[in-house]
């Protein structure tokens, strides 16, 4: 089995046309390993979303290609792109993103009914997921009654099910408290261990660095080398020096700013 | 999938779900109603007719109906029919609407007069009516607040009640049977009847004798009872299909109407769990089945609650109003279907088009 389970070459999607046309996503290319956890990081209207959207066959890319396990997925028709991302693919939302009139065992056991395994198996493979992951009592629960470090564990749980060779996570920790955020980081690392799965985090949150293999940086809709971005000194955001909006010259060192506001900020300290 | 998503999806919001059933079963138990109101006026209609014993009724020339119709014949023709080969008895009778007054109360009947005092019709209560005495129907009577030895006045006329039967009024007629002497003497029409009530020989067949009166006896029109009948159904039925035509498409509007915004506010609010379904690998088709399941499992649970309504009313409003009678005809519970199933399909147009254009890659956005 090759080691490499996700190529993606010259991606670029681009909405809008004439005056309007916007290139969200442009030139991308990046290579994925089996196993491996790959944080995306960068500043919002960076083009995160879009590229996570397209990588898991949500959004038809507007040129270039991404190869899954050998299958161009930007060459799938619409009838095929759904089973193959019921086989290939777990998401995990920010906002969880469980069915509310289902219960916590029925909402695992729903993406394997859509992958194809229906009735006593995946009855059995969700409760098995579920109570691997702690929540024996809550099985039968509906998720609005679950706090949302449980909903976050049936999201992942999900997410599993099918035993997908990728995981797309979209601001995982985002809705949760610290330890929640924890727990989630370690199932994280744990799933791309044990399963083998390669997992895609797309996160601001700084606290995801400690699980992940490898950190992109993306602005602008393209990868940047992240040696090469400061940091806001007011903020704390990574920006790349050469296109920050604002910046200032003191005592011979240069301090670059996302913004002027940031920057009139540290003038008035 | 082993996953009843439908059935939780329709029942996590109850309320919602059985306020749309509640419209939709309002709208259809509108037709079924109606129709069985009809049905049962229909077949009160005839009761005198259908209970009258006879084979064929023979009418002037041209009428074939008792309703909204008059029929004059020389008393001679009786005596003509019952001459013929294959004729046990030719009974002539006089018949008129009328106004029947009781005290305060008055009450439209069918005031029919023959010479045997309405035989064979069972009395219910009291006995056949002799001269001066008149039959009321029950219900007649009940609203007149008379009973046996009562006193009424038809055509300006004292009757003592004699005796009541039971089963032949509806909301739009009732029966009163009196001697035909004394309705002759009332209408000043002695010499002339209005109908012979012909019971046949036990070996010849209604239709043959009708025919062989049509031929034998010049100036009138001979048909089997239940020709008769159905003659007086369709004038009546002439009367009300145009309501009921117009009852059924506004249970249909409002039917379309009801599961229509149902099905809009419960697309509306599972918008974001049919994303998530697409996002994990639901096929379009299968997620239009879902929505589709969802109305149509409404309408059917709507249709269901309507005809148990209906059939409770059937066994409910007799009692309230004994002329009011429902009958629940197979042909209009069919009818109550076909209008539920264009209901369904009418009211799933909605959730069909939004779900086809639900964006799966919408799941990312907050």
């Amino acid at each position: 089995m090759e080691s490499t389970l996700v190529r993606i070459r010259d991606l670029a999607k681009a909405f809008g046309e004439g005056e309007t046309r916007v290139e969200a996503v442009r030139g991308l290319d990046l290579e994925l390993e089996r196993g491996e956890i790959v944080l995306v990081m960068g500043p919002s209207g960076s083009g995160k979303t879009t590229f996570l959207s397209m990588l898991g066959g949500l959004l038809r890319v507007s040129a270039g290609e991404i190869w899954i396990d050998g299958t161009n997925i930007a060459a799938l028709g619409e009838r095929e792109l759904p089973p193959f991302r019921a086989r290939t693919f777990g998401f995990i939302f920010q906002d969880f993103n469980l069915v509310a009139a289902l219960s916590a065992r029925e909402n695992v056991e729903v993406a394997l009914n859509i992958a194809g395994e229906r009735g006593h198996p995946a009855r059995e493979r969700a409760r098995s997921l579920l109570e691997s992951m702690g929540l024996t009592g809550r099985l039968g629960f509906p998720v609005e009654k679950l706090s949302g470090g449980e909903k976050q564990r049936v999201a992942i749980a999900r997410a599993i099910a099918n035993r997908p060779v990728l995981i797309l996570a979209d601001e995982p920790t985002a809705n949760l408290d610290s330890h929640h955020g924890a727990e989630t980081m370690r199932l994280l690392r744990e799933l791309a261990k044990e399963e083998g799965a390669t997992v895609v985090i797309v996160s601001h949150d700084e606290r995801l660095r400690e699980v992940a293999d490898r950190v992109l940086w993306l602005e602008d809709g393209r990868f940047k080398t992240l040696q090469a971005l400061v940091r806001d000194p007011v903020c704390g955001m990574l920006i790349d020096p050469d296109a920050a909006p604002a910046s200032l010259d003191r005592d011979g060192e240069r301090l670059s700013f996302c913004s002027r506001g940031c920057r009139d900020e540290f003038l008035a300290r | 999938m082993s996953v009843p998503l439908a059935r939780r999806q329709l029942l996590f919001r109850k309320g919602r779900s059985l306020a749309g059933v509640a419209g939709i079963a309002a709208a259809l138990l509108l037709v079924l109603a109606l129709n069985a109101i009809f049905a049962g006026i229909n077949d009160r209609l005839t009761a005198y007719i259908d209970r009258s014993g006879a084979d064929v009724i023979v009418a002037q020339r041209g009428v074939d109906t008792m309703h909204m119709t008059q029929s004059a014949l020389p008393e001679q023709a009786a005596a003509a029919i019952a001459s013929l080969p294959g004729v046990a008895e030719a009974k002539p009778i006089l018949y008129v609407p009328a106004m029947i007054e009781g005290g305060e109360e008055r009450g439209i009947a069918y005031l029919i007069g023959d010479d045997s005092g309405g035989a064979p019709l069972p009395i219910a209560s009291g006995r056949r009516p002799r001269a001066g005495e008149i039959v009321l129907e029950r219900t007649l009577a009940e609203r007149l607040a008379v009973g046996t030895g009562s006193s009424v006045r038809a055509f300006g006329q004292d009757f003592r009640v004699s005796g009541e039967v039971d089963g032949l009024a509806s909301i739009l007629n009732s029966v009163a049977l009196v001697r035909r002497q004394d309705l002759a003497r009332l209408l000043g029409s002695v010499g002339v009847v209005s109908y012979i009530f012909v019971r046949a020989q036990p070996e010849i067949g209604a239709g043959e004798l009708a025919a062989r009166i049509q031929a034998s006896v010049p100036g009138v029109t001979a048909s089997t009872r239940a020709a008769f009948a159905s003659s007086e159904r369709r004038v009546v039925g002439d009367m009300t299909t145009d309501i009921v035509r117009a009852m059924i498409l506004v249970g249909f509007v409002i039917g379309v109407a009801v599961a229509g915004l149902v099905a809009y506010s419960v697309t509306l609010s599972q918008i974001r769990d049919y994303a998530v379904l697409r996002a994990l690998g639901l096929r379009v088709r299968s997620a239009l089945a879902l929505a589709v399941a969802q109305v149509g499992a409404t309408v059917a649970a709507g249709f269901l609650l309507a005809l148990a309504l209906v059939w409770l009313l059937a066994g409910l409003l007799p009692r309230l109003t004994p002329t009011l009678v429902l009958a629940i005809r197979a042909a209009d519970v069919a009818l109550a279907l076909v209008v539920a199933g264009a209901v369904a399909l009418a009211a799933a147009a909605f959730p069909v088009v939004r779900v086809a254009r639900v964006d799966p890659a919408s799941v990312f956005r907050r």
